[in-house]
């Protein structure tokens, strides 16, 4: 099986815990969050109404959209309360010292 | 019985030290709060089956006590920053909390003033800049001013002033925020009787949120609360020789209290109960001391001279002082070891004490008579100067699910297993008897008797 190709996006040093960042990655918009469980990365626009999901709130492992309040899991990017019921795409991320990388999609 | 014959009644009592001796003779002296005793007869007629099990008294109760009455909705801390929401869901209806401006906590309720759509979906902690419906966008700001009306030209007859977000009664008191769907309803200090003076000396708001359990319970909201009520239960469902002699206060149509000493008992007051056990012999200290081992106390004997009450709640002074950076030097036997539970109508219980430490909100879960939601939140005491952490996600427990199964519950869990464990017969024993009725005790039980004549006042003014 090939390897998964990580790419750079951010430093750790720049998103304290409880804090989301928006970054590019592969074209897209992708929300990156750091929960007390670790950093995951998630797509930034909302599934529902495509708002940006970095104006919203990360609240433990719970991203909010900020146009209607529907939530994801960051950690998957399930949709966890209407309106939004399609997932995001998640990213594998992995942290290496104070770097950030992340993977495509599976 | 001959005893309880020679009173007038409600005035007779358990054998042996009451609970204003226990706690006049405690090494750290009580507030006064906890020596304030109040008790007026409020009658022993029977009350019918039916207020549990049928759907005409449920809709009645949904349309003029849940509707009309004051109820935590959330904690403000579930609702730190401006945007944070809290949506609460009470039968039909449903309520947005939102932190609206640094200073302001507002609450709306959850429905589209367009075509009525629930504009949050899901009880809990949410953030929202703004607030916009799902259906057809129409948008409010924070504090439920309308923000857009997409089409705008169609809606000639809709204005700012007719169709912002209809408001709902709000106020905060002790770090817990209150909703009230009745826009004529009092102030919340009106239903709080002595409260707010009690709980000046055991402020709730310096507390934080450590557990939340959520549970659904096989039994009608009001038999799920009365479960709790009172310590009568104790001998037969925890296997536990305290709680014969508690003390119940009834301190006005809203607020009713029991007091039940933990680290000692009266052998007294189980004369008539059966058996011999913890009666004769009774348990000696160090063998009530050990009933306290689970909070993991320095000592496992009771010094010469001393008592178990005493030396267990001097141990868990300093162990709960040092592990929250609490100062608790000054803190009451009672206050640190002792079941003080405060019931406000119609569904919350809010506990001062430092080793249980608990809040309860019961409620009908939807629009089910036979089934309850039952919240359960741990406060522990919050470090002096620290800010409130962001309080936990609910725990959400199945009904056949063991409370033994909830992290961080610990011994509490089998205790709430024991408590819930009658509710399924209770209920089903009811609807056996369509026509029966339920007997209480005239003391131990008077305040589940209080909440139903508080409950025939809300019908009977609609």
């Amino acid at each position: 099986m090939e390897e998964k190709q990580y790419t750079w996006v951010a430093a750790l040093c720049d998103l304290p815990q409880g804090d989301i960042q928006c970054v590019e990655f592969d074209d897209r918009e992708v929300l990156i969050c750091h929960t007390a469980e670790g950093v995951f990365a998630v797509d930034n626009l909302c599934s529902h109404a495509e708002a940006r999901l970095s104006d919203g709130r990360l609240k433990g492992l719970k991203i909010f959209c900020p146009l209607h309040g529907g939530s994801f899991d960051v950690r998957d990017g399930s949709a966890l309360t209407r309106p939004a019921m399609t997932a995001l795409a998640s990213y594998p991320v992995r942290v290496e010292g104070d770097d950030i990388l992340l993977a495509a999609s599976d | 019985m001959a005893d309880n014959n020679s009173h007038q009644p409600g005035q007779a009592r358990a054998k042996g030290p009451t609970v204003a001796d226990t706690l006049t003779a405690d090494r750290v002296a009580p507030p006064q709060a906890l020596l304030d005793n109040r008790y007026d007869f409020l009658g022993d007629d029977i009350i019918a089956c039916s207020r549990y099990t049928s759907r005409e008294f449920f809709d009645r109760e949904m349309r003029d006590v849940w509707s009309k009455t004051w109820q935590w909705a959330c904690r403000e801390e579930h609702v730190q920053d401006v945007g944070d929401t809290y949506v609460y869901d009470i039968g039909p209806y449903s309520v947005i909390v939102v932190r609206s401006a640094e200073d302001t906590i507002q609450a709306f309720l959850n429905s589209c003033t367009h075509r009525r759509t629930r504009i949050l979906a899901g009880e809990g902690t949410g953030y929202s800049a703004g607030f916009t419906c799902p259906f057809h966008g129409w948008s409010w700001h924070l504090d439920g001013s309308v923000d857009n009306i997409p089409g705008a030209w169609d809606f000639p007859h809709v204005g700012a002033d007719t169709h912002g977000l209809e408001s709902v009664g709000c106020e905060r008191w002790g770090g817990f925020v209150f909703i009230n769907l009745d826009p004529t309803a009092k102030p919340l200090a009106d239903y709080m009787d002595v409260m707010p003076e009690h709980f000046a000396q055991f402020p709730l708001d310096r507390r934080k949120v450590t557990l939340h359990v959520q549970k659904i319970l096989p039994a009608n909201w009001k038999s799920a609360q009365e479960a709790f009520m009172e310590a009568y239960h104790n001998f037969e469902t925890h296997n536990a020789p305290n709680g014969a002699n508690a003390q119940y206060d009834i301190f006005g149509k809203f607020v009713s209290r029991f007091i039940h000493n933990i680290g000692n008992y009266s052998p007294e007051a189980l004369a008539d109960y059966p058996g011999d056990k913890w009666r004769a012999p009774p348990l000696t200290e160090n063998e009530v001391l050990e009933t306290l081992s689970i909070h993991g106390l320095e000592h496992d004997e009771v010094p010469p001279g001393e008592t178990a009450r005493a030396v267990a709640a001097a141990d868990l002074r300093k162990l709960l002082g040092e592990k929250w950076g609490v100062d608790l030097a000054a803190v009451s036997d009672s206050i640190m070891l002792d079941s003080i539970e405060y019931h406000l109508f119609p569904n919350m219980f809010f506990f001062p004490g430092i080793t249980i430490p608990m809040v309860y909100r019961f409620r009908p879960n939807g629009e089910d008579v036979d089934t309850a939601i039952f919240d359960l939140m741990i406060l522990e005491p919050l470090a002096d100067g620290a800010s409130h952490p962001a309080p936990p996600d609910p725990v959400r427990v199945e009904i056949e699910e063991s409370y033994t199964e909830v992290p961080g519950l610990g011994w509490l869990g089998a205790v709430y297993d024991e408590d819930t464990s009658n509710l399924l017969q209770q209920q089903q024993g009811m609807k056996s008897s369509p026509n029966g009725g339920v007997t209480l005790g005239n003391y131990q039980e008077a305040r589940i008797r209080r909440v139903h004549l508080t409950l025939d006042e809300f019908l009977r003014e609609s």
